[in-house]
């Protein structure tokens, strides 16, 4: 009986131990997060727009009103360049790093001159960018991000239909390109 | 003479058994610590950030959603009435009152996963802050329900299933605030079921 009871003791710690080792390696693999499903659209360094209808990977946008694009970057050897410009009642950008964590965020309401122009650099890119600032980055948010990969998400609002146009055309207008210094 | 395999399968299939079952009853159950639950509503802050418990994270490696960053907005969602009841499409509801300081905001029902339903594309899929139609005093009444409403309408699916209302403050200094617990949401209370 009390071999019993030992056997369910134990029995319970491996529960509990198990759950935990499960609870902390289950964001390395489940193959199902944000930045794995922006991988599945294809090509780095282009915005993606989403559609209400979930694609291949499982992407959609759950918001009505909502319009989404998405771009999967990797800064290893040059800076990235983030460009929008449009007439659109909200737009707002987030950039993520490859784990789905939150890096930088803002609005139209934080930006310069209402446009979005970001540049995303690793620190030593940075250091090197800051030292002799090219004149076109002179109006340009810079973002640095502590792991090279990542992805950059940006929605515009339509609250009315009239202006799903507008928001279509500031998401498809926006780049996500290399920033090589021309 | 079989004791001591039984003795070692049994603690294996508790150890297996308990913890795959554990683990899948807490992703799916909630999506981490670190609510905000403001009456029927509940929202995470901190769910995309870094500092996000483990729970958070696990939830969103397997959700794969797209979150909101701090500067862009918080997504609250409400799968009960205020009073504790879960919503189904069977029953109307009522969302009135005010939302906390946002620049705009959406509402929209959806599944109990936080898909919107596909309702006819003539019906209002959802209303925001430019649309709904105002009280003198700014506050608004949306009528929740499978049949056509006077006012603020947004339309459920016919049926009795459940359905989880979302609504996305935009621009809000609500997801920075700690301030957090003076902020009112809109509430939720039951109509009527059925024809009622």
């Amino acid at each position: 009986m009390l071999k019993i009871l030992l056997a369910i003791v134990v029995g319970l710690v491996g529960a509990v131990l198990l759950h935990l080792i499960i609870i902390l390696s289950l964001p390395h693999f489940t193959g199902l997060d944000a930045y794995t499903r922006i991988l599945a659209r294809g090509d780095l360094n282009r915005f993606h727009l989403l559609s209400a209808k979930p694609d291949k990977a499982g992407l959609s946008v759950a918001d009505p009103f909502m319009h989404v694009a998405v771009c999967s970057f990797d800064v290893d050897a040059v800076p990235l360049r983030l460009q929008a410009r449009g007439s659109v009642p909200f737009w707002s950008l987030a950039i993520f790093d490859s784990a789905s964590n939150e890096i930088f965020s803002m609005n139209d309401r934080t930006s310069v001159g209402g446009g979005l122009d970001v540049v995303i650099a690793t620190p030593i890119q940075l250091t090197a960018l800051r030292k002799a600032l090219p004149e076109q980055l002179a109006q340009s948010i810079l973002v640095e991000v502590p792991r090279p990969d990542g992805y950059a998400v940006v929605r515009t609002l339509a609250p009315r239909r009239s202006f799903d146009q507008a928001a279509q055309a500031f998401l498809q207008e926006a780049s996500c390109q290399d920033f090589t210094g021309r | 003479m079989f004791r001591v395999p039984l003795l070692i399968a049994l603690a294996l299939s508790i150890a297996f058994g308990g913890g795959i079952v554990s683990t899948l009853y807490a992703l799916n159950v909630t999506t981490g610590f670190g609510a905000i639950r403001l009456g029927a509503w509940e929202a995470f802050p901190n769910a995309q950030t870094a500092a996000a418990d483990p729970y958070a994270k696990s939830h969103r490696a397997r959700a794969g959603n797209l979150l909101y960053g701090n500067a862009e907005g918080l997504a609250f969602s409400a799968s009960v009435d205020d009073a504790g009841g879960r919503l189904v499409s069977g029953c109307s509801y009522a969302v009135s009152g005010q939302t906390p300081h946002a620049r705009l905001w959406t509402l929209y029902a959806g599944n109990t996963g936080g898909q919107p339903f596909a309702v006819n594309p003539a019906l209002p899929a959802g209303l925001n802050s430019w649309t709904v139609v105002r009280e003198t005093d700014s506050s608004f009444t949306v009528t929740v329900s499978a049949r056509a409403q006077p006012g603020n309408w947004l339309p459920l699916p016919t049926g009795n299933v459940s359905f989880r209302l979302t609504l996305t403050l935009l621009d809000t200094p609500t997801a920075g605030s700690s301030g957090l617990i003076d902020l009112s949401m809109p509430k939720v209370s039951l109509l009527g079921c059925g024809d009622a």
